[in-house]
């Protein structure tokens, strides 16, 4: 292309953009040739500056490191604070039953990278072998079948993009807030693109019976792992994926393979699966009974709770990365995800004032079914002001964030799993930023039902 | 888990067949001849996006992929399957020929489960506790909430909580102890149900489960736990699947708020009574690494190995206290039982595992640094 070209092409693109934006231009640029005109410099001062600019810097003048050097690529050594965290109030004795969390206060977009998924396993993190391992599928088919990774691949490929959310994510919050921190308050949880096969197309040659309702996953760790999922499930959507984020699942994803239950608790996408057997009853593994099951005030307790529902939080600001270096009168973004595993995120309202009133927030990007959404809010910082934040998800299964009284008096403070109503980050005069909730005092009337103390 | 024909594994032709069953069920709510199917509601209460004209819900597909087909893979043998094929069912399906007594349950407990789960099963060393006293009368905390603070809970441990005996069977077949599962054999587990239906002072068909207790298969299937009516909704038998769709369709059930967005609440949302609730001290904050969003080098890792650092990480848990069932370290006594019979013995035992102890206690410490935690465990001072 010749410059004259370029330049009449440049000319046609000015005159299609709006009026608004040409006269704005224009006007700025007339205001800088005044100010050029009187003699005044553009600049801060004439001397010194910042190091950073002024100073040669080693990388800038010596060679970096050959491309034969990390020929499987690490983040910056300057990330190192960008990592999973663990707390020894979640685990049990050498952290082979435990569970280590995603920083999303630093997450960007909607895709975890695959070393900062968060981690849970009941058993320790496998190392498995792929040429060693099999998955066999056996109980109510026709035709029983046992395949090798290499065969399993075989079947036509699924790409989708889920989040995968333990169902105890803000589970230790229930009696009011605990910890002071984005990471640890939604941090069990992350979101990825998953490579797989769905698992009714492995059906479709097996000849599952009619009378099958459900499906055992088990995995091969040492904990064998198990869930009972229900055959609607496993036909709808649910996976065995080997594929995250364009390459292997991590081990502490389950390599060589995983089940995906999409929007379901994390826990039924059991890691490192080596067995699906069906079967007219269901199970009752450990982790759907003793675990991951929710009490209730009147004692009785939902099994099979699967999906996580609709949930939203603020990531930007946070308590980890907070305002304190704004400016008043600086605009600033507030961002924040919202997913549910219930469908599609349809909107998000945000509040300045814990959740009494609320305004739209604009979505962002891809939004996609059971998947980490991105949430958007312009606003204009007042410094010394004290603020609310709590944002609050819709979505296309027609369900919205509750509040906290409303959940609690449906469901109590020891239910331990499922917990999604709005949480609230209180930004200080200074700008920093702390974890609260906006909640009530509950009591029990005469039939036992929790109510609100004092409330009119 | 079901008790196979042996002809189903050599019979693979009559599988065409009833295949067709499972063709129909997985195009229900895509096609139009399925649309009561499609109006049906999901089981979890959510949207489902079924696969219809290319696509299901922003992902296109290739419906050829999804529509043939396939055969991969290969026919498993008897053996591999029973091999595999270790869940117990709660109506007894899967659940083997044994016994075992409180007596024998004891004696396992107390070399292979104690340093995790404690004296009588209190717990400890962050695994969870397997009794808290009395199932039958603890099962009334059930209802427990709490709502002030200084207020007990509700004791949830195997005897108060847990819908079904089998699933505790099962899980200490497969899964325990933790750290060298699938280790017991079928009478040590007896063994151990029955000591753990002991500690929870449980009975069996009206018979106190006591110290001279001896559970076998036919005991085992009339066990009846305190709570086995506390679940819901029904998921057994037929209407299983039903039954907890009806519940999900109501949310209600499970503290979920279903609106029309028109009709959203914009003012005037929280109750007048809802305040400002903060986080009492400092909260939790024992996080590591430290929470810091800096950029900078990371701090040059300790060089050095520092062993009363490894003991702490790697030990303390279960040799720092009485009750864990391990020698504590510093108690000279108790070590002289076992460097009677030579250093080169305790290093084996400890680098190996042994009982309930992971090889290297489940560090990753070299053999030589492993051997010096262990002199110091021995020399140490209480």
């Amino acid at each position: 292309m010749d410059k004259k070209r370029i330049q009449q092409e440049l000319d046609t693109t000015a005159s299609k953009n709006s009026t608004v934006d040409r006269r704005d231009f224009l006007t700025k640029t007339a205001a800088l040739s005044v100010t050029a005109l009187a003699g005044t410099s553009l600049f801060a001062s004439e001397e010194s500056g910042d190091p950073a600019i002024l100073e040669p810097q080693k990388w800038g003048t010596k060679w970096g490191d050959p491309i034969t050097k990390n020929l499987y690529g690490m983040p910056s050594k300057y990330e190192h604070n960008v990592t999973r965290r663990y707390t020894k109030l979640l685990a049990s004795g050498n952290f082979r039953a435990s569970i280590a969390v995603t920083p999303i206060q630093e997450s960007m977009g909607i895709i975890t990278p695959n070393g900062l998924f968060f981690s849970r396993s009941h058993g320790g993190v496998a190392q498995i072998d792929p040429n060693e391992h099999r998955l066999m599928i056996t109980g109510l088919v026709e035709k029983p079948l046992v395949l090798t990774m290499k065969e399993l691949k075989r079947y036509p490929s699924v790409t989708r993009t889920h989040f995968i959310e333990c169902p105890a994510n803000g589970g230790q919050e229930w009696r009011g807030p605990q910890y002071n921190s984005l990471q640890f308050a939604k941090g069990f949880m992350s979101c990825a693109e998953w490579t797989g096969v769905y698992i009714k197309d492995i059906l479709k040659d097996l000849g599952l019976k009619p009378e099958a309702r459900w499906m055992l996953a088990e995995g091969g760790d040492s904990s064998k792992m198990g869930r009972t999922i229900p055959v609607e499930k496993v036909l709808d959507d649910a996976m065995i994926v080997w594929g995250q984020n364009g390459e292997a699942l991590r081990p502490e994803q389950g390599y060589p393979i995983r089940l995906l239950v999409p929007g379901w608790e994390g826990n039924l996408s059991v890691k490192w699966l080596r067995r699906l057997d069906f079967a007219s009853e269901p199970w009752y593994c450990k982790e759907e009974t003793s675990k991951y099951s929710v009490l209730k005030p009147n004692g009785k307790a939902v099994q099979h709770f699967y999906a996580n529902e609709v949930n939203s939080t603020v990531t930007s600001p946070s308590p980890e990365i907070d305002w304190s270096d704004l400016k008043d009168g600086d605009v600033v973004e507030i961002e924040g995800l919202a997913w549910s595993g219930m469908g599609t995120i349809t909107g998000v309202d945000i509040s300045f004032d814990g959740g009494n009133t609320y305004q739209e927030a604009q979505l962002k990007g891809l939004v996609l079914p059971k998947c980490w959404t991105r949430w958007s809010y312009m606003h204009t910082y007042k410094k010394g002001q004290e603020l609310l934040l709590t944002s609050r998800a819709m979505d296309d299964a027609g369900y919205i964030q509750p509040t906290i009284d409303q959940e609690i008096l449906k469901v109590g403070v020891e239910a331990v799993y499922h917990r999604n109503a709005v949480e609230t980050w209180k930004v200080e005069k200074d700008g920093k930023v702390t974890h609260v909730e906006i909640r009530s005092q509950y009591g029990r009337d005469k039939n036992g039902e929790l109510v609100i103390e004092g409330k009119a | 888990m079901l008790q196979l024909n042996k002809n189903l594994f050599i019979s693979i032709s009559v599988a065409a067949a009833v295949s067709l069953t499972l063709s129909a069920c997985m195009e229900g709510g895509a096609t139009p001849s399925n649309a009561s199917t499609a109006k049906k509601a999901s089981i979890d209460g959510g949207v489902m996006y079924p696969m219809t004209n290319g696509k299901t819900g922003p992902y296109y597909v290739n419906e050829k992929a999804h529509s043939t087909k396939l055969s991969f893979g290969r026919t498993p043998t008897k053996a591999e399957y029973d091999e595999w094929n270790s869940d117990i069912m709660p109506d007894g399906t899967g659940l083997p020929e044994g016994e075992g007594s409180v007596e024998e349950g004891e004696e396992t407990y107390e070399s292979k489960c104690v340093m995790c789960h404690g004296d009588f099963g209190s717990g400890g060393g962050g695994y969870p506790s397997l009794s808290k006293g009395n199932a039958y009368e603890l099962h009334e905390t059930l209802t427990n909430q709490r709502l002030k603070p200084d207020t007990d809970g509700p004791v949830r441990v195997f005897g108060t909580y847990w819908p079904k005996a089998s699933t505790l069977f099962w899980y200490i077949k497969d899964a325990m102890p933790h750290p060298s599962t699938d280790s017991l054999s079928d009478d040590e587990v007896y063994g151990l149900v029955a000591y753990i239906l002991n500690i929870n002072e449980m009975e069996i068909d009206g018979e106190e489960v006591d110290d001279e207790y001896v559970l076998n298969r036919e005991k085992f299937l009339k066990i009846k736990m305190p709570n086995a009516n506390g679940f819901e909704p029904n998921i057994d038998g037929p209407n299983g699947p039903d039954n907890v769709r009806k519940y999900f369709s109501h949310p209600e059930n499970f503290g979920a708020q279903k609106v029309k967005p028109s009709e959203r609440c914009m003012t005037n949302c929280q109750e007048k009574t809802a305040k400002v609730a903060y986080i009492k001290g400092a909260g939790i904050s024992d996080f590591h690494p430290p929470l810091s969003a800096v950029r900078d080098l990371p701090k040059a890792k300790e060089s050095g190995f520092s062993v009363q650092k490894a003991y702490t990480t790697n030990c303390a848990m279960c040799h720092g206290a009485e009750g864990m069932g391990a020698p504590v370290a510093g108690d000279k006594a108790a070590w002289a039982a076992y460097t009677s019979k030579g250093m080169d013995k305790v290093y084996a035992n400890g680098i190996n595992g042994i009982n309930g102890m992971p090889p290297k206690g489940g560090s990753e410490l070299s053999d030589k640094n492993f051997k010096s935690v262990v002199d110091y465990m021995i020399s140490k001072s209480k």
